[in-house]
């Protein structure tokens, strides 16, 4: 099966490359693949996540998404490549000004699809996070777990061939976490998404196969 | 309400730099038809022993744009009524050749007494006149104006600069997370903008249009009810249909400019 990420001898850095959080690490993920990645907080889970959506640029190693190698990529082919990707933050980063059913078509909004497809699949997918009667409400009128499910709306509305999330259920209880759980079990076993999670917690029960990664003194280690 | 107020803070700077160039225009053409106008009164009379063209004249100073001769038959006439045994002819043959000149602006003193020691330096040039020194005052305070007035205006435009600046800040304050997450998930800029392009197009319009609309009462309506001489005899250029073209380039430039600053100052970051 074709790797969706491969990463290899991958050092990432903030402050001009002084300050190495990840160093040397290889790995890949395949094609279809649900992938947690844990570790202590600080110990770069969100510094790696931003470097697949090229926030972050390798200062050394390689590191390929979807094929494109993220060292080299211009700025036009970055944004191509994040209108095929499913983006979801612990902080939602929902746009509050916008009502929950253009928040969910953003994707399709950039994409340039018709006003006509843009409804449609938004109500497929409200119904789909079950939040139907919220449509025309703003996110700041949503609970924690609503607003989730917004940026799990958003995150699929254009089929993503990966999903990256940044501790999707980190600021919700036990029942809206189990909600988002389901919504992404659901993205990769029939949607067939790449989905990568970095999260401090693996949930309990979780229904489908996956893989485990853990962020431990810089390096990457499979440990499932 | 708040949207009109991002409108308003916005607009108003907006038409104080477009109301200062529209002044500036109209400020430059009236002085520009003012000097024109003391351009044409003034002249300088020369006085030669050989007969020279526009051509030779111009070779000595580039300045010099017209060049008329001065019919000698009528000042052979007036000299032959007092000389009984003279005929006209030989009058006409001992008389120099007179020459009416004019300037292609108006220049200063100092420059038209450059132009006269240069003609006076021209061998079989005998004598040169200059007249229109009863302007010189009009045209001082022509030019002390026009230096108060272009101070006045680059003081109003610097400080209509810096508050379309100020205002750029609060759009960018109050776009940046949107247009983040837009990039996020890959807007291009144009697309992430598009709110404050729309905004701003929108203001640029609205002040070119009052800008020009206050200037075109002026001339159609103020100005020939004025009584003031000035306004009334320089109506037409109190407003021309070009400064529209002129005004809504410069607004949507000082727009465009400043909403892409706020786009690109709003970019996320890629380290």
């Amino acid at each position: 099966m074709a790797n969706v990420i491969t990463a290899s001898k991958l050092t990432l850095a903030y402050d001009g490359g002084r300050k190495e959080i990840i160093k040397h690490a290889s790995f890949s993920v395949r094609k279809g693949e649900f992938v947690f990645i844990t570790g202590p907080s600080g110990s770069g889970k969100s510094t790696l996540l931003k470097s697949f959506y090229g926030a972050l640029r390798p200062k050394e190693g390689k590191l390929t998404v979807g094929g494109l190698d993220m060292a080299r990529i211009g700025q036009s082919k970055l944004l191509e490549l994040r209108t095929h990707l499913g983006i979801i933050f612990q902080d939602y980063k929902l746009i509050n000004e916008w009502t929950v059913e253009k928040n969910v078509v953003l994707p399709l909004i950039i994409a340039g699809y018709s006003t006509d497809i843009q409804q449609t699949q938004a109500k497929k997918l409200l119904r789909h996070v079950k939040l139907t009667e919220q449509a025309d409400r703003y996110p700041l009128e949503l609970s924690g777990g609503e607003q989730q499910r917004v940026g799990v709306a958003r995150a699929l509305s254009k089929n993503p061939f990966l999903i990256l999330a940044d501790e999707p259920t980190g600021n919700l209880d036990e029942y809206s976490s189990n909600v988002i759980w389901d919504l992404m079990e659901n993205a990769c076993d029939q949607l067939g998404s790449t989905v990568v999670v970095v999260t401090h917690r693996i949930p309990t029960i979780f229904n489908i196969p996956y893989r485990h990664f853990i962020i431990e003194n810089k390096g990457i280690y499979e440990v499932r | 309400m708040k949207s009109v107020r991002d409108h308003l803070m916005f607009l108003l700077p907006l038409l104080a730099i477009l109301l200062g160039i529209e002044f500036f225009l109209v400020f430059n053409r009236v002085t520009q038809s003012s000097e024109e106008k003391l351009r044409e009164s003034y002249s300088i009379l020369v006085v030669s022993e050989k007969a020279m063209s526009l051509k030779d004249f111009r070779r000595i100073d580039p300045h010099i744009a017209e060049a008329a001769p001065i019919p000698k038959e009528r000042i052979a006439k007036e000299i032959a009524r007092g000389m009984k045994n003279t005929p006209d002819r030989e009058i006409l043959a001992a008389l120099p050749h007179f020459y009416n000149l004019h300037l292609d602006r108006y220049l200063s003193r100092q420059s038209v007494e450059r132009i006269r020691q240069k003609l006076l330096a021209v061998k079989g040039i005998k004598k040169v006149e200059t007249f229109g020194e009863n302007h010189r005052a009009k045209y001082n305070l022509f030019l002390f104006l026009k230096i108060i007035f272009w101070s006045f205006v680059g003081l109003m435009g610097l400080v209509s600069i810096f508050l379309v600046v100020k205002q750029m800040e609060v759009w960018q304050m109050a776009h940046r997370e949107r247009m983040q997450i837009m990039e996020i998930f890959g807007a291009p800029m144009l697309l992430r903008s598009g709110v404050l392009f729309r905004m701003g197009i929108v203001d640029a319009l609205l002040a070119t249009v009052i800008t020009a609309g206050i200037f075109a009462l002026l001339r159609y309506y103020y100005a020939p009810i004025s009584g003031i001489e000035i306004l009334m005899d320089r109506q037409a250029l109190l407003f021309e249909l070009k400064d529209v073209a002129i005004l809504g380039g410069i607004a949507l430039f000082i727009v465009i400019s400043a909403v892409l600053t706020v786009a690109v100052k709003s970019r996320g970051p890629r380290e």
